[in-house]
């Protein structure tokens, strides 16, 4: 079944998430799909995350496919304009890849190639708008085509931004540009979560919680204090300290199952995304102690 | 305004290392408010050129810089200044540089700022970026603040993932264009009419390279 019937279909969905390596050896990757293949519904495949270059993610959904997973397209508006978004969606789509996730992408400054020509031509909104015109048979500029795709197409918000208000804003114009599920940025706190679901149940979409696993205590506080839309709270880095260094990991991992398990139980949104970010060997085990395998 | 910044005194030096003789033009515009092209900095110019063992033929503040006829006609007392000299210094910005160029043929023109933007002096000497010259204003639509400029992806539809705290991905100093523009019409009583409104893709023709605008009624024959 393919990962939008999966999803439609009510099941409680698990992704994951593969970054392209950089540069060609792709040894350790594969590695990685090896072991998530036949556990998640789906793999995204990230589209040099961080503005960081790498190999291009439309490279590695096709390996993906070739390996028997179901790939996620993530694609960013910061390194194409218009046409050659289109052009590679178009790509894409005669590779067999039926999922994609729209996406701004994360400014040039935060990567490896400061000095870079940000595009921007568009932004995820549009990008939206755009791949729902091309599954309608047309391009953005009305010119009809011959073939058309068939997307299935989604986007990301982040439940605890700060302030919230126009990220809701956003939201609900990427709902209204055709996207059909969401996977959000890491969450961990549940109740909060609730809350953003309560909004996000008023539309006819998908949502898939994002996780990425806490290994320290450090960690915790570091993406408290960095990372944009993220807010560990304070009981959970207790329950970390108190695990001791040793056991901090696994007490992380803990943590994941133990959120995971109770969306799924208490029915609160259609299912996870994980971020595994160089643990992918451990996907397997979260999915495990959550109940999932 | 245009908002220049003197180039470093060695980079010009290296510049025109070969030239011994120099007339100095400057603007009384931005470049005089940018404190990079008025009277005080040309006599600066004059006497760092001089202490370098170069001479100066003479210095001249243009009204408006970037004006082609008007500026010819005031450089017309200065024919023999500038035909002294082997090359001329422009201290504006690059339109006011090219003015020279286009006014002296045969004479190698050099630029001593670099041309930053199109900025608003917030405090003396303090400078802020607020329009891109698009060609296609949508402040209309966005409350007033400019997403093109204010925000570093120049998103149309709201705030990326990126934004913490009100503040932009990219640096904890610049306030999140999206924020500023939903407290804005929030402020306005306009949130409905924001919610509501997708922008579509800019269409960038209207920037296309090089412009022109013809803004005079011909007169009929
Ligand atoms: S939209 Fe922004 S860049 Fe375009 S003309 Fe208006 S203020 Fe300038
Ligand atoms: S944080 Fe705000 S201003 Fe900065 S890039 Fe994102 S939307 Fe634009």
């Amino acid at each position: 079944m393919s990962f939008r019937d999966v999803l439609n279909s009510g099941k409680f969905v698990v992704t994951a998430e593969v970054g392209p390596p950089k540069g060609t050896d792709i040894s350790e990757m594969i590695h990685h799909m090896e072991l998530l293949k036949g556990k998640v519904d789906a793999i995204n495949v990230t589209d040099n995350q961080s503005a960081v270059m790498r190999i291009c993610s439309m490279a590695v959904c096709k390996i993906a496919l070739e390996h028997g997973l179901e790939p996620i397209l993530q694609m960013t508006c910061r390194d194409r304009n218009r046409i050659g978004l289109q052009s590679d969606l178009l790509g894409a789509s005669i590779l067999g890849i039926k999922n994609v996730l729209c996406m701004t992408g994360d400014h040039v400054s935060a990567g490896d190639h400061k000095g870079a020509k940000p595009v921007y031509d568009v932004e995820s909104v549009q990008l939206l708008k755009i791949v729902d015109s091309l599954n309608n048979g047309k391009d953005m500029s009305g010119n009809e085509l011959k073939g058309s795709t068939d997307f299935f197409q989604g986007a990301v918000v982040t439940p605890e931004a700060n302030p919230l208000e126009p990220q809701l804003m956003k939201f609900e114009k990427k709902v209204k540009a055709g996207a059909k599920f969401f996977q959000t940025q890491a969450i961990y706190d549940i109740e909060k979560f609730k809350e953003f679901m309560k909004h996000a149940r008023k539309f006819p979409v998908k949502v898939l919680a994002g996780f990425v696993v806490l290994k320290s205590a450090g960690m915790a506080k570091f993406l408290n204090n960095n990372v944009p839309g993220i807010r560990v709270p304070e009981e959970l880095i207790e329950e970390l300290k108190a695990a001791g260094k040793e056991k901090a990991l696994d007490t992380g991992m803990d943590i994941t199952a133990r959120h995971i398990r109770q969306l799924k139980e208490e029915g609160i949104c259609d299912g996870v995304h994980i971020m595994a970010i160089g643990m992918e060997d451990k996907v397997p085990e979260i999915m495990q102690r959550a109940g999932l395998l | 305004m245009i908002i220049t910044k003197k180039k470093d005194f060695q980079e010009l030096m290296e510049n025109i290392k070969n030239y011994k003789s120099f007339f100095l033009l400057g603007c009384s515009e931005c470049a005089t408010l940018c404190g990079t092209g008025g009277e005080p900095q040309l006599q600066e110019m004059k006497e760092a050129l001089e202490a370098e063992g170069k001479e100066v033929t003479g210095t001249f503040v243009a009204k408006t810089g970037c004006q082609v006829l008007g500026t010819k006609v005031e450089l017309k007392p200065h024919k023999d200044a500038i035909s002294k000299a082997e090359c001329i210094i422009v201290m504006s910005c690059g339109a006011g540089t090219q003015t020279a160029v286009e006014l002296y043929e045969d004479k190698p023109v050099y630029p001593a700022n670099d041309s930053m933007f199109l900025g608003n002096m917030t405090r003396l000497q303090m400078f802020d970026e607020r329009c891109s010259l698009c060609g296609k204003c949508i402040l209309d639509k966005t409350g007033g603040i400019c997403p093109i400029t204010a925000c570093p992806k120049g998103l149309l539809n709201g705030p990326c993932g990126g934004c913490k705290d009100g503040h932009c991905e990219i640096s904890p100093d610049i306030k999140c264009a999206w924020v500023r523009i939903y407290e804005r019409m929030k402020r306005l009583g306009k949130l409905q009419e924001l919610c509501d409104t997708t922008l579509e893709a800019k269409d960038w023709s209207a920037s296309q390279k090089p412009r022109t605008l013809i803004a005079r009624e011909e007169k009929k024959k």
